[in-house]
């Protein structure tokens, strides 16, 4: 009996050992595993938004840009976030909509940025959009709906018109699952107090769109995408709360009015 | 790694092929069901379950192959639900995951020559016992 147990107990420090010594060896560069990824996510990235960007106008106001982005480079700069690789498009909609596609494209719609009531509810939904690229939900969802094989096939040029045009509708109209979601939410959060911007904010934004929601509006998108919005600004709230945060202005006093001037 | 032991029944040939087969049917389940790991460890336990009240030659190959099943079956497991985690949730592909996966292969190869070579050379009459393996197969089943 001793014996067996000696054996055992050999094979089971031979398994820890072998594992042990290749986790030694750096995998993912040998393997250019990010190399691979970061590629396929760029050209998903670019030929996806080129698509979209082919049926509506893209605003290039430079003030609303900037305005924006100042924004961005609050939560980013306050959250080890690179802007660089963050790329922003103003898109002109009615549609209440704001979504991340591959490869860092943060796509606001102009309808959105003027239901927000300040700069802080637009940050919040800016930060939710933000938590769902650096928790890489959007390749998770596109791999999880699509499956690997048809973004490789779209990537190279084998995918049917038809199919893309699936994938741009769910990377524009669907929401990730509820799991996903509320990370990206709590997530956001984080963002936001890192950023001594008040979560409140957002979650007053998302109750104010629920009311909305509850009566009825085919350009809620955001809302509608996004299930439970009540249920959504409690644990905003809930979260929130345990964090005190001394909420300094982003924008300059009269800024933001000025940015839904320029995008009217 | 492996011992040639005589047995101390000489089987007859239709006790070398059951007893062959229950090293093939794991073989087999291994390439029906690659991804899910299970599936070894069951067809092998349903082999054993049906010989069971076999003679001993056959229930010890049964065990033998089994027991080497069960062993892979948890690192199999954790491979396979790790892969689940990084295609369904925020879990990415690192360097501490292929090297699992490595590790993972490599005991699974070595298995699978094992368990070839075991069937051939059972088929052929010869009782191989595996190192670890064979030792336990021995103070589980008795004759």
């Amino acid at each position: 009996m001793k014996k067996i147990f000696l054996q055992i107990s050999l094979l089971i420090i031979l398994f820890f050992s072998l594992l042990g010594a290749l986790n030694q060896v750096d995998w993912m560069r040998l393997f250019r595993v990010e190399k691979i990824t970061k590629s396929t996510e760029k050209k998903l990235g670019d030929m996806f938004w080129n698509l979209y960007h082919s049926s509506k106008d893209e605003i290039n106001n430079d003030s609303a840009h900037r305005i924006i982005d100042s924004l961005l480079m609050r939560i980013c700069t306050s959250n080890k976030i690179e802007r660089n690789t963050i790329k922003l498009h103003i898109v002109q909609s009615t549609e209440i909509n704001a979504f991340a596609l591959p490869d860092q494209h943060l796509v606001i719609n102009t309808a959105l940025i003027e239901s927000c009531q300040n700069e802080m509810e637009l940050c919040g939904v800016v930060a939710h959009e933000m938590a769902h690229m650096q928790l890489d939900h959007v390749m998770k969802k596109l791999i999880k709906e699509i499956g690997l094989s048809v973004l490789i096939s779209i990537t190279t040029g084998n995918a049917g018109a038809e199919k893309i045009n699936e994938v741009i509708k769910l990377l524009t109209s669907s929401a990730y699952d509820r799991k996903l979601e509320k990370q990206a939410d709590i997530t956001a959060v984080d963002y936001l107090e890192n950023s001594t911007i008040n979560p409140a904010e957002f979650a007053n934004f998302l109750a104010r769109l629920g009311q909305k929601e509850t009566l009825g509006s085919q350009y809620l998108s955001w809302i509608n995408t996004h299930p439970d919005s009540k249920e959504r600004a409690k644990y905003i709230l809930a979260h929130s709360n345990k964090i005190a945060v001394k909420a300094k202005p982003v924008l300059a006093a009269d800024s933001f009015s000025q940015l839904k001037k320029l995008l009217q | 790694m492996m011992v040639l032991n005589k047995f101390f029944v000489e089987p007859t040939e239709h006790e070398l092929e059951k007893a062959s087969n229950s090293y093939l049917m794991s073989l087999i389940a291994l390439m029906a069901g690659l991804p899910f790991p299970i599936i070894n460890l069951l067809a092998t336990l349903i082999f054993y379950v049906g010989n069971r009240k076999g003679t001993h030659f056959v229930r010890w190959h049964c065990t033998q192959a089994l027991l080497s099943q069960l062993s892979l079956l948890f690192v199999n497991s954790y491979g396979f639900w790790w892969t689940i985690s990084i295609i369904f949730t925020p879990e990415k592909i690192s360097n501490h995951y292929i090297a699992y996966m490595l590790t993972a292969f490599v005991f699974n190869v070595f298995e699978m020559i094992a368990t070839i070579y075991t069937a051939i050379q059972t088929r052929k009459g010869k009782h191989i016992e595996w190192w670890c393996y064979g030792n336990i197969t021995n103070a589980i089943c008795k004759p």
